[in-house]
């Protein structure tokens, strides 16, 4: 059986804490996203489970079998756990074929293990080529086929998409994840790419500074963040401070409903409360019904637009609208209205809001986030 | 620095090679009791006079005594400073040198056994240490090497002094940097003092000399009429005639022997000497004697042009007689007194 | 190790006391041999630069006519020792010394060592670079100064520095084309009365020079990309068509060819002509070029032995230490072979008696001097196998020595065999050193080839000359193959 059990893994680096307690588990079969920003100590765990860091504490089980932990290191090559690294890493003196039947033993080499997994990654007939004559996307490909091919109890993969263009990493991340899962390998892919974790992932583990922050499905982790910084780093957010009087919750765009208690998560009981809402939460009408505000700009997607709304006295905010005929004008003064139910907190000291990473140039969904505090959660 | 870290490594390093080098180079067996004077028919020779000249005459020693010769060979000087290096520990039995300042220099840090009397006395006293440290085995006359196209022999000058004069400017190869110009340089200054030396050294920078790394390039360039004259060693003309196949007499170039004991006709030695540990070696004695014995000696003679300096051993043919010469009245022992002399070569700017 | 000479020179030029040392110092001689040595390692260089670049361009990015020949043309000086060079130049030309005639042939001999790497990384640089530059409207000569120099540039400034080095070191030339430097003046120190003091801290101060240009060059190093790309199809450049220009380059290129090669070929030549001398029977020259080969192979495989964990250090963990560690090794380098011997000789008699006159030791004095010229091979081949894919062979269930086995060394090794090809060539043409370190009784083709010039048997010397060329030429073909300018390409 396929299994990753991590518990209150910690590594540190002379003073530094690179992992302060991570708890995590990855069921068999599935793929679990590690989603954090640059820094949060994500390639870290990746190399402390894949055995070439020991940790300082807690323990990390494989398949079953505890592979670091109180007195146990097992080395690398023991572990069964294949890497799959930032760039393809190919060993570049052998064919391509030679570097996917790397990690097998002589018996299986001689099947046709090579040629199933390079089918999988669909580049059956590139098996002759050295690496240096492949596309940065069939580097990436191979590398993937390499690991998946000894049939490691675990794949990890290291930002694997991040070095490619836009277009061609929709495609390949696709079609990874297909041949993972019809390979039933289980995987964990490290990323700081918010819509990447959320499309291919069966459980995303949210982390932030050397710690697993959340971790569960896309849509729960979307629609149910544990903490407003969760909130702004998956996805957009409208990130707003509300006060609750009588069970109603006032915010700057009227009163919404507060969502129904979850395991987890529990409406706040203070007054001041920081409210969490999505940006296809808010509907644009005509400027007498709802909230007023002045349209700043429009950025059309085609099958949506998000609109960057200036409320009277709360700055700015954004929202997504669907049926992208007879979008409002900028200038315009339109009238704002809430669906759906508002996630509170109560309010603390303000959180810093992650920003997107620099090199982070598609992302999939664009406004810009209220209250982001540029520079910080690097 | 992280020395220690690296130095297992560095001794794995050397024990590896070692074990290479033992079989490589057969080890060295450095006698262990050296009280005993038991011949292990083997000794070893440093040598600053070039294989070519020394080993063929190794090789017949070797088979008529039946005692094996291992040899270093190296330039005198850098021989000498190995030496001096090394100190007692120094693995030589004994130093042939191609001239009495290194001799003197190894026997001043006291590295030489005082030799028996009996081998001292079968050389004249001009040609070896007073203290009986090393004795010289053959001779070498400085001398003015001349092109009679250019320097008709009546110009040719009476004293070494003259070159300093304007009918010499730019005419005279000098080799400054070689240990017999600066021996000869210290007969100077032995002979008339430092301020003569001073004078002269300055005088020769003045009138623009052609400063040569070596005696041979300089006899050559003579005998090709590139330069008149050049300050070299007597026997550079029977090397470079033997190199062209041809005699001395048939070369271009002639040889000038300074007259009337002037310093410019020093007569140097290539000696040798035995160090301590070797003194009761009787190898070694065998070994001294030989090269004092009639065949050593005429081979020198007839192979290096060099004059014996035993008697009863005829002279190279085309050089005067070493007895006929009017030798500078010049003690070798004072050779040794260097310091001052390189320092004034130093100063001259012959030198950089 | 390398610490053995500098520990040397501290100790006796200590004994010698501060006012013998302040007297040899503070002398107007000793500032005009630091004016000159530096004068001529940066004529050299420069020299060197511009030869070595010229000629790896011409050989690598143009279609000049007969190229590869040019590639092997290019690097040959390298198995021709200075002091063979400088005494056939000699005897060439008449008057042929002092400063420029050594600055002449200092270049022509060393230039190979920019050539070398510069015409690896042209061959192996990344031509879209260039492209893009093109496409933004730079010219060809700008896009060669602004891109692609900068592209080569740790080439260029790699070997530059060892060119430097070399001219600080070097004594072959510099004696017999008497130009004034610090090498000479040692050895004239040395040979003027075994003047030992006087020679080390004229040592001492040439340390001082090394450590000034070391310091210049750190200066000037930028980080870099330190592992070679492992990613995306990487075409070969284009080459630019010399058109009518193209014979004119041929010109140049034998012209240099001749004078660094030609010149000393034909002198060699005639003085076996004109000689009677001969050398000893064939065996005598068997044996030495058996030794020369042996004890080269030992020097080495010992200085690749301890240029590893060296190389490795500054390759794969950069930092204070590793830096200081590799400028150290570079000290020893620019030191005569004269002052190495002396130093082991030291070392020998003091430490490692049962060593001493042992091939071991004279392998140790080499490593001494052509440590860095090993260290920077194996820097260059660890960036061939960056770490990542060690990490990947091991999380694919190789144990660490059959990921050495099937990875690490695959992808150093040719680099590392570079390493020793160059610290071979070395080893065959070192003099000094060998002369105070060799086992006593063995013959080298470089002490053979001394032991005749002294005593003016020319032609006994010519085959010595000729054979310690000729068995050099192949670890320089070698290092040439390596390049990949020998390379054939399909299209023309």
């Amino acid at each position: 059986m396929s299994y990753l059990e991590l518990r209150a893994v910690a590594k540190r680096y002379g003073p530094v804490d690179a992992l302060t307690r991570v708890d995590l588990t990855v069921a068999p079969g599935t793929l679990t996203a590690v989603l954090g920003p640059s820094g949060c100590g994500k390639t870290t765990l990746l190399r402390c489970v894949a055995g070439f860091e020991h940790i300082d504490a807690g323990s990390i089980t494989v398949d079953g079998r505890t592979v670091a932990g109180d007195s146990t290191h097992l080395a690398p090559h023991r572990r069964k756990v294949a890497i799959v690294p930032q760039e393809s890493a190919l060993f570049p003196h052998l064919s391509v074929r030679d570097n996917v039947a790397y990690g097998l033993d002589r018996a299986t080499r001689r099947t046709s293990r090579v040629h199933e997994v390079l089918t999988l990654v669909g580049l059956a007939d590139h098996g002759d080529r050295m690496p240096h004559q492949l596309s940065g996307g069939q580097q990436q490909r191979i590398a993937v086929a390499r690991a998946l091919a000894p049939r490691p109890a675990l794949i990890l993969l290291d930002e694997p998409f991040s070095s490619l263009d836009a277009a061609l990493r929709a495609d390949l991340r696709d079609d990874i994840r297909a041949a993972l899962r019809a390979d039933g390998a289980t995987a964990v892919l490290v990323t700081h790419d918010q819509g990447e974790a959320l499309s291919v992932a069966d459980q995303v583990a949210v982390m932030r500074a050397g710690a697993i922050v959340q971790a569960a499905t896309p849509a729960d982790i979307y629609h149910h963040p544990t903490d407003p910084w969760t909130a702004a780093f998956i996805g957009d957010a409208i990130l707003l401070t509300g006060q609750v009087h009588d069970g109603t919750l006032h915010t700057p765009l009227g009163a919404v409903p507060i969502a129904p208690p979850r395991p987890g998560w529990s409406a706040p009981t203070t007054t001041e409360v920081d409210v969490m809402l999505r940006p296809e939460q808010i509907r644009v009408g005509r400027a007498d019904e709802g909230v007023p505000a002045t349209v700043e700009t429009i950025a059309f997607h085609g099958h949506d637009a998000l609109i960057t709304l200036r409320l009277t006295d709360a700055g700015t905010i954004t929202a997504r609208v669907f049926g992208t005929t007879g979008l409002p004008a900028a200038g315009a003064l339109v009238g704002l209205r809430v669906e759906g139910t508002a996630l509170t907190w109560a309010t603390r000291m303000p959180v810093p809001v992650p920003t997107p990473p620099e090199h982070d140039r598609r992302r999939p969904v664009g406004p810009r986030r209220d209250r982001a505090e540029p520079g910080v959660g690097h | 620095m992280r020395a220690p870290v690296r130095t297992p490594l560095l001794s794995l390093a050397c024990a590896g090679l070692l074990l290479l080098g033992a079989t490589a180079c057969g080890g060295e067996s450095a006698p262990t009791d050296d009280a005993a004077p038991a011949s292990d028919k083997k000794i070893t020779l440093y040598s600053g006079r070039s294989e070519s000249l020394v080993k063929p005459l190794l090789e017949k020693f070797t088979q008529q005594s039946g005692i094996t010769v291992e040899v270093r060979y190296a330039g005198t000087a850098a021989m000498a400073t190995q030496l001096l290096e090394e100190g007692e520990k120094s693995p030589a039995d004994a130093f042939l040198a191609q001239d009495a300042g290194a001799l003197g220099a190894v026997a001043k840090k006291g590295l030489f056994a005082p030799l028996p009397a009996d081998v001292v006395a079968k050389v004249p006293q001009t040609y070896r240490a007073s203290s009986g440290q090393w004795v010289g085995v053959t001779a070498r006359s400085r001398v003015l090497v001349y092109n009679p196209d250019l320097v008709p022999a009546a110009q040719l000058p009476a004293s070494v002094f003259d070159l300093t004069g304007p009918a010499w400017k730019g005419k005279v190869g000098v080799a400054p940097t070689n240990a017999s110009f600066q021996a000869f340089v210290t007969a100077v200054t032995v002979q008339h003092g430092e301020a003569r030396a001073k004078e002269f050294l300055a005088g020769l920078k003045a009138n623009a000399p052609q400063v040569r790394e070596g005696n041979a390039p300089i006899v050559e360039e003579v005998d090709a009429g590139k330069l008149a004259v050049g300050l070299v060693n007597h026997y550079y003309l029977g090397e470079i005639a033997h190199e062209r196949g041809t005699t001395p007499e048939k070369m271009k170039a002639k040889l000038h022997f300074f007259p009337n004991g002037d310093t410019g006709a020093l007569v140097n030695v290539a000696g040798i000497g035995v160090l301590k540990k070797a003194a009761q070696d009787p190898d070694v004695r065998t070994f001294v004697d030989y090269l004092l014995g009639p065949e050593a000696q005429t081979y020198f003679a007839e192979k290096t042009y060099e004059y014996p300096v035993v008697g009863g051993v005829p002279a190279p043919a085309y050089a005067p007689a070493l007895d006929t010469l009017k030798v500078p009245a010049v003690d070798l022992n004072e050779l040794d007194r260097l310091e001052a002399t390189i320092n004034l070569i130093k100063e001259s700017g012959l030198v950089p | 190790m390398t610490l053995i000479p500098l520990a040397y020179l501290v100790v006796r030029t200590g004994e010698a006391g501060w006012t013998r040392i302040t007297e040899e110092l503070l002398t107007r001689r000793v500032s005009r041999l630091a004016l000159h040595t530096l004068g001529l390692a940066t004529v050299v260089t420069v020299g060197c630069l511009l030869l070595g670049v010229g000629a790896a361009f011409l050989v690598v990015r143009t279609n000049l006519p007969m190229r590869r020949l040019f590639a092997v043309l290019a690097a040959l000086p390298l198995a021709v020792p200075t002091y063979i060079a400088a005494f056939t130049w000699v005897s060439t030309v008449d008057g042929f010394e002092g400063f420029w005639p050594a600055a002449l042939v200092l270049t022509l001999c060393s230039y190979p060592y920019v050539f070398l790497p510069v015409a690896a990384a042209l061959a192996g640089s990344d031509p879209a670079q260039e492209e893009v530059s093109r496409s933004l409207g730079r010219g060809g000569w700008a896009t060669f100064t602004a891109v692609t120099l900068r592209q080569i540039r740790p080439a260029l400034t790699g070997g530059g520095l060892l060119v430097a080095l070399y001219v600080l070191a070097d004594f072959g030339a510099v004696s017999i084309l008497r130009a004034d430097t610090f090498t000479r003046a040692i050895f004239i120190a040395f040979d003027l009365g075994f003047d030992r003091t006087g020679a080390l801290v004229l040592s001492l101060v040439l340390v001082g020079l090394t450590v000034l240009i070391l310091a210049g060059e750190t200066a000037t190093r930028r980080p870099g990309r330190r592992y070679a790309s492992l990613r995306g199809a990487r075409r070969s450049p284009t080459r630019i068509d010399l058109g009518r220009w193209g014979w004119p380059a041929v010109g140049g290129l034998t012209a240099v060819a001749l004078l660094a090669l030609g010149v000393p070929a034909a002198s060699l030549a005639r003085r076996l002509a004109e000689g009677v001398s001969r050398p000893g029977d064939w065996t005598e020259v068997a044996t030495a070029a058996g030794n020369s080969l042996s004890l080269s192979l030992a020097g080495a495989a010992l200085t690749m032995l301890l240029a590893l964990p060296l190389g490795l250090l500054t390759a794969r963990a950069p930092g204070m230490i590793s830096t200081v560690l590799e400028r150290l090794s570079y000290l020893s380098h620019a030191l005569p072979g004269l002052v190495i011997g002396l130093s082991l000789v030291f070392f020998g008699i003091n430490v490692v008696y049962p060593l001493y006159q042992s091939t071991a030791l004279l392998a140790l004095g080499y490593a001494a001097l052509f440590l860095p010229l090993a260290t920077a091979a194996v820097t260059g081949a660890a960036a061939q196998a960056p770490p990542v894919l060690e990490d990947v062979a091991r999380s694919l269930g190789r144990g660490p020595v059959t990921v050495l086995r099937t990875v690490t060394l695959p992808l150093t090794l040719p680099g590392i065999a570079a390493g020793v090809a160059l610290v071979f060539l070395a080893c065959m043409k070192e003099l000094p050193a060998t002369l105070l370190l060799r086992p006593t009784g063995t013959d080298t083709l470089a002490t053979e080839l001394w032991t005749n010039t002294s005593v003016a048997a020319y032609a006994a010397a010519a085959p010595y000359a000729a054979l310690l060329v000729g068995l050099s030429s192949v670890p320089t073909w070698l290092l040439t193959a390596r390049t990949g300018v020998l390379i054939k390409e399909n299209q023309s």
